[in-house]
């Protein structure tokens, strides 16, 4: 029964089960497994795991998976910014459509999306043979992994704008038109920096979600050690030759970059509430 | 008789001095590469699969699902969301009314465990499995002398695919029955209704719309799930190849013909969620 | 002139929403616009901010023409009712921000931000933000910032709707006194008459898109010339009455004076009776203002400082009073018995106090008229169910609600038959209303020479109309014409286009002359004598044929006849009678030396 301080008293029933139930769960699914991360990793030397995550081809790959996200993410801040700007503020025929296709690419399983980019990309793709013939290669490069994580990126960005850019009230630009700005001086000063906070979060979404990627860069990345692998094809090698120890050191790696990253994204959601949190009624 | 004027204000009327032809001429552009953007990125790809299922004719289609191995991959794929949907369904719900319908300390924690998975990277999350049912994982030798398969049989294919997916229902169904609040349920229990019935009769309708667009997600994700379950399954045709793996399967073959055709139908599966999506938005917005 | 509208027209999906509306405001007015919500003021006021572009008409700002000049060049502050303040800056820059447009170096900005502090009490609040401070505040800094580039026009829209009652009282105050310090000439837009009161150097009152009334408030209230604006300013008791060589009547005895030059014929008028200025007596002896009728109290509800009652008036007194304030509509026929709403002060409640029952007389202190020439409305036909269908015509029905006024029924068997001689015994008060068919010339005359001073023939089906022609075959019906057609547009939302019609043909300029001027002479008279802004047009021809032409361009019209003759209805005008799409109204003028029409009895209506 729950202790006293711990829970507000409720006339609501079920806390007990639900509590125990859900606290079951997510131990057995969630902290033990994790619990067995930390520890196989932690269980390491420590030389060896430093030489295992510092080794040639680790140091490739984070250059390779977490350069290529941080480009893709920048990417999509701009690509992303200029679609949902155009869904919230325009009206052509088919935007409802377009709008609803945004979160394709993340109900679309990440293989389908990876042998499909390659096919479109490839030298002898729809898209790809004119790159080609602009003498630009995107299958099997590091380009080609940017493109996926692109793509795999641009829901996070898009989903998060459109409700920032909806939200800035069209008086707004009302009111700085008639104390005389022009229309850029207002969409510099006004409008853009209440997007901001929403840009910076849909960044780090798409950011984080792109470091992990696995199935849909698979495809379309070359996998030349150092060269077009990416971490998380690094740990599945590992795996495949028993090296669980050093397969879970990079895996550390990885999760202590993840949480950093959703730390931030909790920060900044504080900070920008704090900030705007609008009160008119 | 005259038109709300507030509609009228907020219509995107040509001002007095205003410059017409600068916006207009931007409005044009923007649309434009917001379209070429998707184009390139999304609409190719998409038709690329259909393209490419159907490039030998509909009859090379459809001799693809004649294969045994791509049946199995089928089954098993049908297989594990069977289980997993269901279980996290009933996580996510339980999950909801713990956290939306009392406090307690330490909820803040179970909310970021819940929002653990989709933080980590789909092959970390796969490890986490063979690190602990592996033949070198903590139960390891236990498993091996008992003779119980997990890691590269269907056991560790469900357990990848449920951590993986778990957070979708609990996600979409939190929120709302938090902005729904409690006042209904209390009113419910005080006037005699048990609990059963109370989430039977006053939770569940209020939030169908949701469960139903967190299920389908569910779901989708759950066949579609391709890093955790390759380091899992161990990739043994016909026994522990799910749908996507076995796409990466025949694609690495240069099948892609028949790659693309089971591509297609998990594609047909996200097409379906995400009308599904709209049809629950468009509910949700019509019941507010 | 600060601010100078003309003749400005917005229209949205084909109705305007704001319909020629002029205006002259002057230097350091404050000038409050007041209406109902979807009045079109809060479109007019942003017409005048430049964030709307206007159809039609002309607008002034100091003398200079900005009709097509972009907002941030107008030279204007604007209010707005959600604050519109950028939440991700500071008081400070809020403030500065139409300094920092116009490139004002830091420490005049800082200077000037402090002076528009003091001046909204807001010192000190420099660097908070606005999600800091509460509704008041932010108020107080966006009309700070409004005011930062040193605007000639200051326009504020509802700026305390979204604020409570004793805020908004404060910001008031405030508001007021930042107007009077800088001598800025201000529009305000609101739907509460009270803040109205409060703020206004002069009111202007708006009603689906038209500005009814302008005046000082007091004068607005005490002498209103239009329903909506006697029902608008404050409670009123709105009554039909008859006006006599004697005076005002509503039973057998005058209860005021004859007002102005009306030594004609009686006929029936409505009168605003305001409650705080009916008096009640235990008995006729006892009051001391002229007696109206007997009563008995129905409710009383306690105020505070005063006491609101309805009285029941007696039945056998009241066959003409039709009670209609502002929150009823009015039940056709319902009207037999009436309730007056009455408020007393405690001092009237300690000198005879009241309870539900009581019988009380009614006296009336004072009585104001309206001027508005249709009172109410009574449906001729010559059978009872004709007579329902056409009381039940959606044009009429609209039109009686809007004005709150009655449709009384008159069944009148010879109506319908074209070779019966007509009963010369029957007498009919308010405008007419019969139905177009091919009886109706001669009905519409009959109905003119038995008293009605209007007639409108109404169509099966008449959907609202979105412009209203007006054409008088005789200038002697012009004014009698104009009369009724302001009164009509009033309570519609249409266009109003007169129709100038001359004999002959346009090539001579001796008559295209006179026809300009003719035109020139009406559109002036309508603005200044009857509140009516309406366009013109010149037509060369037979009157008949022209006006059929007109109103055959497009649907949704209605013609506004004025004539002095009735006889010319049958002998020239009977197309238009029987014309099947557009109703007609027809407004008599009779001239001096004809037939005096005093009715044998006054009005006999038909309870229904």
């Amino acid at each position: 029964m729950p202790r006293s301080g711990f829970r507000q008293p409720s006339v609501l029933p079920g806390f007990g089960l639900t509590f125990g139930f859900t606290t079951f769960f997510l131990s057995a699914l969630v902290l033990i497994p994790l619990a067995a991360l930390v520890v196989t990793g932690a269980s390491m030397p420590w030389r060896e795991f430093v030489h295992v995550v510092t080794s040639a081809r680790a140091l490739g790959s984070y250059r390779l998976s977490f350069g290529a996200s941080l480009i893709a993410a920048s990417v999509n801040l701009v690509f992303g910014f200029i679609i949902a700007w155009t869904l919230v503020r325009y009206e052509f025929p088919g935007r409802k459509l377009i709008d609803a296709l945004i979160d394709m690419p993340f109900a679309l399983p990440t293989a389908v999306s990876g042998i499909a980019l390659t096919t479109v990309f490839a030298p002898n793709g729809f898209l790809g043979h004119y790159l080609a013939q602009a003498g630009v290669q995107v299958a099997y490069t590091a380009l080609g992994v940017v493109i996926a994580l692109t793509l795999i990126g641009m829901p996070f960005m898009v989903r998060t704008m459109q409700p920032a850019i909806a939200e800035v009230q069209r008086e707004l630009e009302d009111a700085a038109e008639i104390l005389g700005a022009g229309r850029l001086y207002a969409f510099r000063r006004i409008i853009l920096p209440t997007v901001v906070p929403a840009m910076l979060t849909g960044f780090t979404l798409a950011f984080a979600r792109a470091v992990g990627e696995y199935g849909s860069v698979i495809f379309i990345a070359g996998n030349l050690p150092r060269k077009t692998e990416i971490t998380p094809l690094l740990i599945v090698i590992h795996l495949q030759q028993f090296d669980y120890q050093g397969a879970a050191a990079l895996g550390l790696v990885m999760l202590g970059i993840s949480f950093t990253v959703l730390l931030a994204i909790n920060l900044l959601h504080t900070w920008g509430r704090r900030r705007f949190v609008a009160t008119g009624r | 008789m005259a038109a709300n004027p507030a509609t009228l204000a907020h219509q995107i009327v040509r001002r007095p001095g205003a410059d017409s032809l600068l916006p207009a001429l931007l409005r044009v552009a923007l649309i434009a590469i917001s379209l070429g953007f998707l184009a390139a990125l999304l609409i190719a790809p998409l038709a690329t699969v259909f393209i490419t299922a159907f490039a030998h004719g509909i009859g090379a289609y459809l001799d693809s699902f004649a294969d045994a191995d791509t049946r199995s991959a089928v089954r098993l794929t049908l297989l594990t969301a069977a289980v997993v949907v269901p279980l996290n369904t009933v996580f996510g719900l339980a999950a909801a009314w713990c956290i939306a319908k009392f406090e307690f300390k330490g909820k803040s924690f179970f909310v970021t465990l819940i929002d653990l998975p989709l933080a980590v990277s789909p092959v970390i999350s796969g490890m986490l499995f063979v690190l602990l049912f592996g033949l070198q994982g903590w139960f390891g030798e236990w498993l091996q002398d008992h003779d119980i398969a997990i890691v590269f049989a269907l056991p560790g294919i469900i357990l990848a695919t449920m951590f993986v997916t778990f957070p979708y229902v609990a996600r979409e169904v939190i929120p709302l029955m938090q902005q729904l609040g409690n006042d209904e349920e209390e009113a419910a229990i005080t006037m005699g209704a048990g609990a059963w019935m109370t989430f039977f009769r006053v939770t569940l309708p209020k939030i169908r719309w949701g469960l139903v667009y967190g299920v389908i997600l569910c779901n989708a994700r759950a066949m579609g799930e391709f890093g955790a379950v390759s380091v899992v399954s161990g990739h043994i045709r016909g026994l522990t190849n799910t749908m996507p793996l076995h796409i990466e399967i025949l694609y690495n073959e240069y099948n892609f013909v028949g790659a693309f055709a089971v591509a297609s139908l998990l594609t047909l599966l996200a097409l379906v969620t995400l009308v599904i999506k709209t049809v629950v938005e468009r509910r949700a917005e019509r019941g507010r | 002139m600060s601010i100078s509208l003309d003749q400005v027209t917005k229209r949205y999906q084909g109705s305007p929403v704001v319909n020629d509306v002029s205006l002259e405001i002057g230097d350091g007015e404050f000038f409050v616009l007041l209406g109902p919500s979807g009045s079109g003021k809060s479109t007019l006021l942003r017409a005048v901010a430049g964030l709307i572009g206007v159809d039609h008409g002309r607008i002034s700002l100091q003398g200079r023409d900005v009709t097509h000049v972009a907002a941030r060049d107008r030279g204007v502050g604007l209010v707005f009712q959600n604050y519109a303040l950028f939440r991700h800056m500071s008081v400070a820059d809020n403030i500065e921000f139409a300094l920092r447009v116009r490139r004002m170096r830091a420490r005049e900005r800082r200077a000037r931000r402090q002076e528009l502090l003091r001046l909204v009490a807001l010192e000190g609040m420099d660097d908070r933000l606005p999600a800091q401070l509460s509704g008041g505040q932010q108020q107080r800094v966006a009309v700070a910032r409004a005011l930062a580039h040193k605007p000639e026009v200051l326009l504020l829209d509802e700026p305390f709707g979204a604020l409570d009652a004793k805020i908004r009282e404060e910001l008031r105050r405030t508001i007021r006194q930042v107007q009077r310090e800088l001598g800025i000439t201000t529009v305000l837009v609101t739907h509460d008459q009270e803040e109205a009161f409060a703020l206004a150097d002069r009111i202007g009152v708006m009603n689906h898109g038209r500005l009814l009334e302008v005046g000082r408030p007091d004068d607005l209230y005490a002498r209103p010339a239009t329903r909506f604006v006697a029902t608008f300013l404050g409670a009123a008791n709105l009554l039909l009455a008859r006006q006599t060589s004697r005076g005002i009547t509503f039973g057998a005895e005058p209860v005021a004076a004859p007002r102005g030059e009306h030594s004609e014929r009686a006929h029936e008028v409505v009168a605003v009776l305001r409650p705080e200025e009916i008096e009640l007596a235990p008995s006729r002896e006892a009051l001391r203002f002229p007696y109206m009728a007997r009563g008995a109290v129905e409710e009383i509800v306690f105020a505070g400082a005063s006491e609101r009652l309805r009285v029941r008036v007696e039945a056998a007194a009241s066959a003409q009073i039709v009670r209609a304030d502002a929150a009823a509509e009015l039940a056709p026929g319902a009207s037999e018995a009436t309730s007056l709403e009455v408020t007393r002060t405690q001092h009237e409640q300690r000198l005879f106090p009241l309870r539900p029952g009581l019988e009380v007389a009614i006296g009336v202190r004072r009585l104001h008229v309206l001027p508005t020439p249709l009172s109410s409305f009574a449906v001729c036909a010559p059978s009872r169910e004709e007579a329902e269908r056409l009381r039940d015509n959606t044009l009429l029905a609209e039109l009686a609600g809007r004005m709150k006024t009655r449709i009384a029924v008159v069944v009148e068997p010879s109506l319908g038959r074209e070779t019966q001689p007509l009963d010369e015994s029957v007498g009919v008060a308010g405008a007419a209303v019969i139905a177009s068919d091919a009886a109706a010339a001669r009905n519409a005359e009959w109905l003119l020479r038995r008293g009605a001073e209007e007639v409108l023939v109404l169509p099966r089906n008449t959907p609202s109309p979105r412009r209203v022609l007006i054409h008088w075959v005789d200038p002697a019906a012009r004014r009698a014409t104009l009369a009724v057609s302001a009164s009509l547009l009033r309570h519609l939302s249409a266009e109003a286009v007169y129709v100038g019609i001359l004999p002959g043909d346009p090539a001579s300029s001796g008559q295209r002359s006179l026809g300009m001027r003719a035109l020139l002479d009406a559109r002036s008279e309508a603005q200044a004598v009857h509140g009516l802004e309406m366009r013109t047009e010149l037509r060369y021809g037979d009157v008949t044929a022209e006006l059929m032409g007109r109103l055959a361009e497009a649907p949704g019209q209605l013609l506004i006849l004025g004539l002095t003759d009735a006889g010319d209805l049958a002998r020239r005008f009977a197309t238009l009678l029987t014309a099947p799409q557009h109703p007609l109204l027809i407004v008599h003028q009779p001239v001096a030396g004809a037939q005096p029409y005093e009715a044998a009895q006054p009005l006999r209506a038909h309870a229904s």
